[in-house]
């Protein structure tokens, strides 16, 4: 074992995954209930399954108030929002009930697709402040996962675990020698279909195969028909944060890597749903 | 694959490079640029962004077009193929026509590589420490599926 190895673990849910920090040092009480309060907290204003949710009063229209860091979370939209055609968007909620994914899972489709609502004629989000005109249901799943893990990194940083690993599900950051982590197969979750090293970077996920409830149904859609997307089927980037690795890896479901390079740097790979595998030439690491 | 690190991209290179990938922008919107063999050749010079503009019918396809753009060193080209199916994107990629090595870095973070099947390894027998892939489920999500498979399976 290397001598820098992070042998001390903490595992929980949250948000609906699991989660596992992984450090040197035994994490202290201190830090254990920052993470813990934070995630909470976090959950608390975005959770789209949560009737006490912040976020869930938009249901009515009307403002909310986020903490500081809804800003980046905003900003990062409007930007995919743009680059992907309306095809990416926080306002994807209601199309996601209309197939049945809403707060009772109940994965029973209310009916045939429908589109989100445009961002600017009735939903503005600017700063930390939303104002919807008119009733929208938020879900911040495409990226909202990825910042949580930043901020429970920098939450670790400052109380001194300047190395470790968070690991969301699958979503993951580490700071400290180099990992190596392994892509999960999209049609065989027991295998791999690579293997990527990571240090000082976020690598996060998207995946089709997992969260489908029936045939053709699953959680990755175009915002601007409603309908689930099909020609990819899983994405993996690695950026700086996990906030851009999250929100690409979803971005990547809905335009070619083309647009977002134009505007974003990161690393990726994307599996087409017959099998072929796109990446970055300059990945290091392996696709078997 | 290579082990290169990745670099920092410069901000110009980006900006000039954005022109040429609207050739693939289009997405389910339509209007991609197919190449431009009524007018001779397969590899003229061409305004992307301005070609992109104009709504016309594509045939399904695969098309291949030329992109110019400036960089300080000059002008640069980068050939961008497009797959067109039921008059929408299917599929793009961009072949890097460097004049310079100092391009040939950028555009080599532009294009991509293509593996033609993946191949699955088991993951136990990987020396790894993490496995990335789809989100783990969620409680609730988890046990309604295992319901609704209960269900269908009666």
């Amino acid at each position: 074992m290397s001598p820098a190895a992070l042998q001390h673990s903490v595992r929980f849910e949250a948000i609906g995954t699991t989660w596992q920090i992984d450090t040197l040092a035994e994490l202290s009480a201190g830090a254990r209930a920052a993470v813990v309060g934070l995630v909470e907290e976090y959950d608390g204003v975005y959770s789209r399954f949560r009737a006490d949710s912040r976020i869930a009063g938009l249901a009515y229209g009307g403002t909310v108030e986020l903490p500081p860091h809804g800003e980046h979370l905003g900003s990062l939209y409007r930007t995919l929002y743009r680059l992907t055609e309306g095809a990416m968007s926080p306002l994807v909620g209601g199309s996601l009930e209309q197939l049945g994914y809403d707060a009772d899972y109940s994965f029973t489709p209310a009916g045939s697709p429908c589109s989100a609502p445009v961002w600017d004629e009735r939903f503005d989000w600017t700063g930390n402040v939303i104002k919807a005109q008119a009733p929208v249901i938020l879900d911040v799943g495409a990226a909202g996962k990825g910042q949580l893990v930043d901020l429970v990194s920098q939450t670790l940083k400052a109380f001194g675990y300047a190395e470790h690993t968070v690991d969301a599900g699958g979503d993951t950051i580490h700071h400290g020698l180099p990992i190596t982590v392994a892509l999960e197969h999209p049609y065989n979750t027991g295998s791999a279909i690579g293997v990527v090293p990571l240090a000082d970077q976020a690598l996060c996920a998207s995946a089709s195969n997992r969260r489908r409830w029936s045939d053709g149904l699953h959680h990755v859609l175009d915002a601007t028909t409603g309908r689930c997307v099909d020609k990819v089927v899983a994405t993996w980037v690695l950026a700086g944060d996990a906030l851009h690795a999250d929100a690409l890896a979803t971005a990547l479901f809905l335009v070619p890597p083309e647009i977002l390079l134009a505007e974003f740097d990161f690393e990726y790979v994307r599996v087409h749903s017959d099998g072929r595998a796109q990446f970055s030439s300059s990945l290091a690491g392996a696709l078997f | 694959m290579s082990n290169a690190v990745p670099k920092p991209i410069s901000r110009w290179a980006l900006t000039t490079l954005a022109a040429a990938s609207l050739l693939g922008s289009a997405g389910c919107a339509a209007t991609p640029t197919p190449a431009p063999g009524a007018e001779g050749g397969s590899g003229e010079t061409s305004s992307p962004a301005t070609d992109g503009a104009e709504a016309r019918a594509y045939a399904d396809g695969t098309y291949t077009a030329t992109g110019s753009y400036q960089t300080p060193g000059g002008e640069e080209s980068i050939g961008v193929t497009v797959t067109l199916e039921s008059g929408a994107v299917a599929d793009v990629s961009a072949e890097p026509m460097p004049s310079n090595p100092t391009t040939e870095q950028y555009q080599g973070k532009f294009s991509s590589g293509i593996k033609d099947e993946i191949v699955g390894t088991p993951i136990d027998e990987l020396n790894v420490s993490k496995v990335s892939g789809s989100s783990l489920t969620s409680g609730g999500f988890k046990e309604a599926i295992d319901q609704i498979k209960g269900e269908a399976a009666q």
